[in-house]
């Protein structure tokens, strides 16, 4: 049992703050259902809900560190697979059965539903944390409650009266853990590591630790079509430079080195595929209600924002490959070359100004939206000032995990609010004066911001140790 | 100037040569492995008696790594038949794992743990496991227990992925270039630990790598990985013994190869050429030195000249 204790261990070490809150959350769910504070039946389904969410927390969490522990080098430790085994069942254990128990004595009538119906809770969170995209169906039944609320209440109450039921939640979840385990437990050669600065919304970046993400066919060849686009990319840029040996032209091949994704063609081919998943989602859910504008606008901004947290973890990962960089472009001084990345990177502004007015424009299309135009104005000014700022942060931003996510999650609401404001701004005093104004605020501010920021990254002597753990 | 021969080498079953066990601990029939369209395994066999140390040579990118990975099952096969320690290798599992040690080229698993934790968690799984060894190993290879994997040097790494296969004092360990990242310190100790670890009855070691030092010093039986299959597999004092290198010397040079039997290689440098021959005949290179006006030197190639030679 040696063994089993140190995989139960692994998430308490990795994960020491969701394990304690989802910890909390079960022990107050149990609570919830034992105490009975209300002596009413209804309390108990809140303490199984309450459970049911510490244990989908948990086990997102489970299934991130058994993707970081299954590596096929793993499989040579003895007995692997059947510890494993043991681990899952002490997670049905804890997270299924006693909960359950616990319910079933103090409301009889659902008992199996309710095990059911967390095993199934317990399934989902191991699949999305495996990053299996078969996690994501559960937004597709809450999309599909939205749509229709009426049938889905309908649906329900049908559900927690009818004996099969439990069976099929059951059968759901040995359909998901077969899904999710299979791939896992599967031995396959390694696949070729990404780029670190390849652009995120491919889904095929490492994570944190390194782990690639897994991938199905579809998504192979999605990234083989990037791939092929980055070459053809690089070949143009080297032929134009062999030709006219410019800076202009140096400059571009730093660029299309840098960020192999973020050429026209694959470009065109993102917004396509975004374009797509956006058409589809809004068809699936276009009849549920009325959207307002500057939400739409406000999430093509932060869809656009999310870009740059991928460059700052990206740019941490790429430093040792850097100085085989630095070491070809031979620059006279640490500050040229510092510049010369400056200069590659700020590419990534008018791409982001770009991709905000597409899906604004496709937002404000798929919600027959009364003013695009007012909502193109704003994305534009917005995204072109976000956009500078987070590229500066990023440049010279903290290197630790918790600060770079505060300083996401910082310039991602602040652009979501001033896309809000904006957008508010030009409608009250009119597109020339409200434009004007937003435009002389926020660029001013990202302007300054990216000014200084490039000031103290030229200053800042090029670094190339990878990163430490 | 450099002539080429074909290799008259003919494959050797290793368990038909004296002095080996009769049950092998890894038999390969047949074996295939392509990424893509290159095929880096072709039909190879192989067969490793008990008790050897077997050093695997080849150049880079002739498949070591592909196929120390294939036969542990770390690797999925086209086709073909894998069996270690008497067991076929679909996957990898049973009881036999506790006596299998692995050290990978490169050591880049779970960075996040420290060196301790990470030792713990791997001897949870180990019905045998050498904590002495740990301790002393650690200790003398400047390995820090509360630092994390991830902040250690490639060097670092490799030493504690040496620690993690030689604690559970496997019978085979499988090493894939494990002394590339050491530095000539912690190589001897490294050495030193694994003749140890051979003095005891029944252990079995495969370890590619191009230190070809290393092998002379452990005495290993040398296999050839060429062209997706093994060329030979054979001890190193049989490898000596059979191949030679004579060198013809005469003033004016050498404008043609002459013809000789078990001639593997030719190459000329100003006065001299030399020949690499598998089993020679010492009368038949006296006649020949004799026929050409020139004067014979036999010499032993080192088992590095034999790799240049033949890789």
């Amino acid at each position: 049992m040696r063994a089993v204790w140190q995989l139960w261990l692994q998430l308490w070490k990795r994960m020491p703050v969701l394990v304690v809150l989802a910890i909390l959350m079960w022990l107050g769910g149990l609570i919830f259902i034992v105490m009975n504070p209300y002596h009413y039946r209804g309390s108990v389904f809140v303490g199984v809900a309450l459970s049911a969410f510490a244990s989908w927390f948990w086990h997102i969490g489970q299934g991130q560190a058994l993707r970081g522990l299954c590596r096929p080098e793993s499989f040579l430790l003895p007995d692997f697979q059947r510890r494993l085994a043991w681990l899952g069942a002490i997670s049905v254990l804890q997270w299924v059965i006693l909960p359950s128990l616990l319910a079933a004595l103090f409301a009889p009538t659902h008992g199996i539903l309710i095990a059911a119906a967390l095993l199934f809770v317990a399934a989902m969170g191991l699949a999305t944390g495996c990053g299996r995209r078969v996690g994501l169906l559960i937004w597709v039944v809450f999309i599909a409650a939205g749509w229709m609320p009426q049938l889905a209440g309908q649906i329900v109450k049908v559900a927690l009266i009818s004996p099969w039921t439990a069976p099929l939640l059951i059968l759901a979840t040995v359909l998901l853990l077969r899904m999710t385990l299979l791939p896992l437990l599967h031995i396959d050669d390694r696949e070729v590591e990404p780029s670190p600065l390849e652009n995120a919304n491919l889904g095929r970046t490492a994570t944190v630790d390194g782990t690639p993400q897994p991938r199905g066919a579809i998504g192979k060849r999605i990234a083989g079509l990037f791939d092929y686009v980055a070459q053809h990319a690089m070949e143009l840029a080297l032929r134009r430079y062999r030709e006219r040996p410019t800076a202009p032209h140096k400059l571009m091949l730093v660029r299309r080195l840098l960020l192999p994704h973020d050429n026209p063609q694959a470009i065109a081919l993102r917004l396509l595929l975004v374009a797509g998943m956006v058409a589809i989602y809004f068809f699936v859910i276009m009849h549920r209600q009325h959207f307002n504008a500057a939400v739409v606008g406000a999430y093509a901004i932060l869809l656009t924002m999310t870009r740059f947290p991928q460059l700052g973890r990206g740019m941490l990962r790429m430093r040792p490959n850097l100085a085989d960089l630095y070491l070809t472009l031979a620059p006279r001084t640490h500050a040229e070359y510092q510049k010369m990345l400056v200069d590659a990177l700020l590419i990534l502004v008018p791409i982001s100004v770009l991709t905000a007015l597409a899906y604004t424009l496709l937002g404000s299309v798929l919600v027959h939206a009364a003013e695009p135009g007012r909502m193109l104005l704003t994305a534009a000014i917005v995204a072109s000032s976000a956009s500078l700022v987070a590229l500066a942060v990023h440049l010279i931003g903290p290197e630790g995990s918790f600060g770079r996510a505060a300083i996401n999650l910082v310039v991602l609401l602040g652009s979501m609010a001033m896309y809000w404001g904006g957008y508010w701004l030009i409608g009250a005093i009119g597109y020339a004066i409200g434009g004007i104004t937003l435009a002389v605020v926020t660029i001013s501010f990202g302007g300054g911001v990216w000014y200084a920021a490039q000031r103290e990254y030229q200053r800042r002597t090029p670094c190339f140790d990878a990163p430490l753990v | 100037m450099s002539m080429s021969a074909d290799l008259p080498i003919t494959l050797v079953d290793p368990v038909s040569l004296p002095g080996t066990h009769a049950g092998p601990v890894l038999r390969v029939e047949a074996l295939r492995k392509s990424f893509g369209k290159r095929e880096v395994l072709q039909s190879l066999d192989w067969s490793v008696p008990a008790g050897r140390v077997i050093g695997l040579l080849g150049r880079n990118g002739a498949g070591k790594t592909t196929l120390l990975r294939c036969l542990l099952g770390l690797s999925p096969i086209d086709s073909g038949r894998v069996e270690l320690l008497g067991e076929p290798m679909l996957e990898p599992g049973g009881e036999r794992m506790h006596r299998i040690g692995f050290v990978p080229q490169t050591f880049d698993l779970f960075p996040w743990m420290r060196v301790r934790a990470y030792l713990d968690f791997t001897a949870a799984f180990y019905a045998r496991w050498d904590h002495a060894l740990v301790t002393r190993l650690l200790d003398s290879w400047q390995l820090d227990p509360k630092q994390k994997i991830g902040q250690l040097s490639q060097g670092q790494r490799q030493k504690l992925a040496i620690v993690r296969a030689i604690a559970p004092q496997p019978d085979l360990l499988v090493l894939d270039e494990p002394v590339a990242s050491l530095d000539p310190q912690a190589r001897r100790a490294f050495m030193a630990e694994l003749l140890d670890l051979m003095r005891r009855p029944g252990k079995t070691v495969i370890f590619s790598t191009h230190i070809t030092a290393d092998l002379e010093r452990a005495g290993a039986d040398i296999a050839l990985l060429r062209d997706g299959r093994i060329q030979f597999t054979r001890p190193l004092a049989e490898l000596r013994e059979r191949f030679l290198r004579a060198v013809l010397n005469r003033a004016e040079g050498w404008s043609s190869t002459p013809s000789i039997a078990g001639l593997l290689k030719a190459s000329t440098s100003g006065a001299d050429l030399q020949l690499l021959l598998e089993d020679p005949d010492a009368n038949d290179l006296q006649a020949l030195a004799a026929s050409l006006g020139a004067s014979l030197r036999i010499e032993t190639p080192s088992l590095e000249d034999l790799f240049v030679e033949l890789a």
